[in-house]
């Protein structure tokens, strides 16, 4: 086992390493100069390349990668003098825009994100799983037509749009809810979570269909099952054997959510952008704006980080989950 | 002479799906003794595995039960909840056809065992559950018991799952024991052993049991006792004896002359022959006439005439072999004649 995980972490870290070599490949296939972008306008072209050699993106990609390896572990250092600017290891890169190395910018916006990701998180699994055990349970019900009809919409919605209509029904219309800004949850947990819940809305709307449709077909297969019969016939309740169908649910919806960790990341940079709310999607996507390299790889490999342990945690799990998915 | 294990009296099981109801077993009345076996005969769809289901009141949604069913004294189809949990597992204990999918893919072989045992006797530990796992999986031949009671069903061969779930069945040692066609899935050897297995335990332990099965060799080898239904009907009942060598209702004899026999050539005297099949197919619960239901595939009909599409015959009292016990048969013909005659 612990073999097992070691080897794994070891795979991660060269897919990380192999991450953030083809992010800064693809960004200086684009025609994008981080360099125009920082040195204001006019722009003449002799300040333009002393720009440029100060932040260090006049080099090719291949130096730019190498220096970005050699900073994780030493750190890097940009410009001469009183221009100096230093970003200590593990130095993910230096953001000329925002004045401050990408470690501490991440930090900062991580909690936003966070709160986003575990509130929808916790949401849709609780709509989804909820929704589609009362389907299963009475099934051609009315919980059972209206989730199904629910899910159905729900896949087929693009996620701008059902933020667009959050924002327009409840902040607008009903003046329900806030329609924008963050409040952290050490300051007020209520407020927190009051500034949350459109956000929360949107995003787990999308995702609880998934789960409600794998639910129902899963625990409709589940309750039919000789096995449970056959438990009802050495004498067990009900409740007993009903317990034991959620076992044989927990498997798919536990595989679901390790590839969904890369939906709640993906959903979140709309859904941040929709509610004006500063976390990691939205800085990444002003950075791929401003044509900000360092927080842009950053960014990147810290959401690949992410979902790579999501993937190993569900891999871990699964096998407690289903004795039939155990290694020999 | 003590009560039987299993009675059952004019047991009706009916299916009611879109306003239609079917009855798919009709007016059954039977009764079984411990240390006896009754074997359940006839074709899918006849109405086995419904009765089976009936017995322990693990009928499927939209079915219901009328009649009465004593199992070990206890009232089956106007038992309580509690009731009803109190007897599955404990007086009456079910062996299922498809041991892989009968068998939880989340537990170990030993959980399904001990949670047998401690569902009927929560004061036992769960070590204790354990070790009477361990002991109950030597009893049925599976070897080096201790390592195998961790294992999952998936890592176990068919005949080491059958022979779990046998031990799974019996470690409360019920009165009566039902069997749905509990060879089935399995290859022939296979198939001998774990007949001479519950032969072995059901001698035993003293226990009925109900063995339900398609197969007239399975039957052959293990009952004393026949009830061959037709169409959710008793279309006969008797010593396995009686129904093998006087078969009195051309549908039993139709299922014997469709048995194959290794040494059929050794009675027609070397010449090959054809398997003889019972032409037509099961009639449709649905649409069942007032007739006798076989009466559409039977080839003694026309001797018969009208009476066998206008009147469904009731079993009646047939002739027996020496110490044969009762034999009865529904239908209209008191006699067959010779079995060459009776499938066209």
């Amino acid at each position: 086992m612990i073999v097992y995980i070691a080897r794994r972490m070891v795979t991660a870290v060269f897919m990380l390493l192999a991450i953030a070599f083809v992010t800064i490949a693809l960004f200086f296939g684009a025609s994008k100069d981080p360099a125009r972008a920082m040195c204001g306008k006019p722009c003449p072209p002799e300040t333009r390349a002393k720009v440029s050699a100060y932040m260090q993106t006049d080099q090719s990609a291949v130096w730019q990668y190498t220096e970005f390896v050699k900073g994780l572990f030493v750190g890097r250092t940009y410009g001469e003098g009183a221009q100096q600017v230093h970003c200590d290891a593990p130095c993910f890169g230096y953001s000329f825009p925002n004045r401050s190395d990408v470690t501490t910018l991440i930090a900062e916006r991580l909690p936003v994100t966070l709160s986003l990701a575990l509130g929808a998180a916790v949401l849709c699994l609780v709509v989804g799983i909820g929704l589609g055990a009362l389907s299963a349970i009475r099934k051609g019900g009315i919980v059972d037509r209206f989730s199904t009809g629910f899910a159905m919409f729900g896949l087929s919605v693009p996620t701008f749009l059902v933020g667009l209509l959050v924002v327009q029904v409840f902040g607008f219309m009903l003046n329900a809810l806030p329609y924008s800004g963050f409040v952290s949850f050490s300051e007020s947990p209520t407020d927190w979570a009051w500034h949350l819940i459109g956000p929360w809305m949107v995003l787990s709307f999308i995702l609880a269909a998934g789960y409600i449709r794998v639910t129902r077909t899963q625990l409709l297969n589940e309750l039919s099952a000789d096995h449970l019969v056959a438990m009802t016939a050495r004498g067990a309740s009900t409740r007993q054997v009903n317990r034991h169908a959620v076992r044989g649910v927990m498997v798919p919806v536990a595989a679901m959510f390790a590839l969904d960790v890369t939906a709640l990341l993906g959903g979140s940079v709309i859904a941040e952008r929709v509610f004006s709310l500063h976390g990691l999607g939205d800085l990444l996507l002003s950075a791929v704006n401003e044509a900000d390299l360092s927080i842009v790889v950053g960014v990147t490999l810290f959401s690949a980080f992410l979902i790579i342990v999501g993937n190993l945690i569900a891999d871990l799990l699964m096998p407690l989950l289903d004795p039939r998915i155990r290694r020999a | 002479m003590p009560d039987p294990v299993l009675q059952v009296e004019d047991l009706c099981v009916s299916f009611t799906s879109g306003g239609v109801t079917a009855d798919v077993v009709r007016d059954l009345s039977v009764s079984l003794d411990g240390g006896r076996t009754l074997a359940v005969v006839g074709e899918s769809g006849s109405g086995k595995t419904i009765t089976g289901r009936a017995i322990m009141r693990l009928l499927p949604r939209g079915a219901s039960a009328r009649g009465r069913i004593v199992v070990a004294g206890r009232e089956m189809l106007s038992a309580d909840e509690r009731e009803l949990r109190r007897a599955r597992g404990f007086d009456v204990a079910m062996v299922f056809q498809d041991s892989m999918s009968a068998l939880s893919p989340y537990l170990d072989v030993g959980a399904h065992i001990a949670q047998a045992v401690r569902l009927h006797n929560p004061s036992v530990t769960r070590r204790a559950a354990r070790a009477r796992a361990v002991e109950m999986l030597d009893r049925v031949g599976i070897p080096e018991p201790a390592d195998a009671v961790r294992r999952f069903p998936h890592e176990f061969s068919g005949g080491m799952r059958q022979r779990a779930m046998i031990a799974m069945a019996l470690v409360n040692r019920p009165a009566l024991l039902i069997a749905d066609e509990p060879t089935t899935a399995l290859d022939v050897t296979v198939q001998a052993q774990i007949l001479a297995l519950l032969r072995e335990l059901q001698r035993e332990y003293g226990m009925a049991m109900l063995l339900i099965s398609h197969d007239f060799g399975v039957v052959g080898s293990a009952a004393d006792d026949v009830l061959v239904l037709y169409a959710g009907r008793q279309a006969e009942y008797g010593s396995l004896r009686d129904i093998f060598d006087q078969p009195a209702h051309p549908y039993t004899a139709g299922l014997r002359a469709a048995t194959p026999r290794l040494d059929a050539r050794l009675h027609t005297g070397g010449e090959r022959t054809r398997l003889r099949a019972i032409p037509g197919a099961p009639t449709s619960l649905r649409d069942a006439g007032p007739g006798c239901a076989f009466a559409p595939r039977c080839g003694l009909a026309d001797q018969v005439g009208e009476r066998c599409v206008v009147e469904a015959p009731l079993p009646t009292v047939r002739p027996t072999s020496e110490g044969g016990g009762l034999h009865l048969a529904a239908c209209h013909l008191d006699r067959l004649p010779a079995p060459q005659e009776v499938a066209r």
